[in-house]
């Protein structure tokens, strides 16, 4: 449990940072850098959430359906 | 305890970065002001001094601060030790001093193209020449400046911003 809400303030730290970052590259007229830098940020978090949301999956198939 | 020192390391690197690249847009404006500053200098000991070359970037040298004094210097040594023409000694220890500097390479064509014409006209037209390249210097400067006014704080925050989001990545 104590690495599930590791990840928990993990997101949440990139989201404050990309956020942060959006935020100065727009000021300073740079859009096409701040959206990269967004989706980017939003592929990795992404990327995460979807392994543990697989994790879930897997354990709910080795509840249900007796396996692995 | 070692994952702390070495994320500390991380953001220390990332921000002095960060502060280095704001320094050189700062430098740059700054050089560009001693850079015309001495050409007015220069300009006043050719009209009003009637200074020979050599001495008069000698005298400059001894006016200016670092990476443009170590040029005059060069420049006024290659012309007393050497033989060369004035073109060539210029360019040569333009070149020599380039790295130091925080200037683009705009201001190296301008100022090897005022090497060119230094020292080969009469004195009204070398002035002309030095007012020219002035007004080349100036539209520079304005550029670094607003670039420096744009980018600097930028510069200064992505450093950290970058050093913080690559120790999330990583731990």
């Amino acid at each position: 449990m104590g690495l599930e809400v590791d990840i928990i303030f993990k997101i949440a730290g990139v989201g404050i940072v990309v956020a942060f970052l959006h935020t100065i590259l727009d000021q300073v007229g740079k859009k096409e850098y701040a959206q990269w830098v967004t989706l980017f940020g939003f592929i990795y978090i992404l990327f995460m959430v979807a392994s543990i949301v697989d994790d879930l999956f897997q354990k709910i198939k080795s509840v249900f359906l007796f396996e692995g | 305890m070692i994952k702390i020192i070495g994320a500390i390391l991380i953001v220390f690197a990332t921000t002095w970065t960060g502060f280095e690249m704001a320094k050189q847009l700062t430098e740059r404006s700054r050089q560009l002001r001693d850079l015309k500053t001495a050409l007015q200098s220069l300009e006043a000991e050719i009209m009003y001094g009637h200074t020979p070359l050599h001495e008069a970037a000698r005298k400059l040298a001894d006016q200016l601060s670092d990476p443009l004094q170590s040029f005059f210097a060069t420049f006024a040594k290659k012309l007393i030790e050497t033989e060369t023409i004035v073109r060539d000694a210029w360019e040569e220890s333009l070149k020599e001093i380039w790295g130091k500097t925080a200037l683009k390479k705009n201001e190296f064509e301008i100022m090897k193209q005022f090497g060119e014409t230094l020292g080969r006209h009469d004195r009204v037209s070398q002035q002309k020449q030095i007012l020219l390249t002035l007004t080349h210097l100036e539209r520079e400067e304005r550029d670094a400046r607003d670039k420096q006014q744009k980018y600097e704080k930028m510069m200064k925050s992505i450093g950290f911003l970058s050093g913080l989001l690559l120790i999330i990545l990583l731990m």
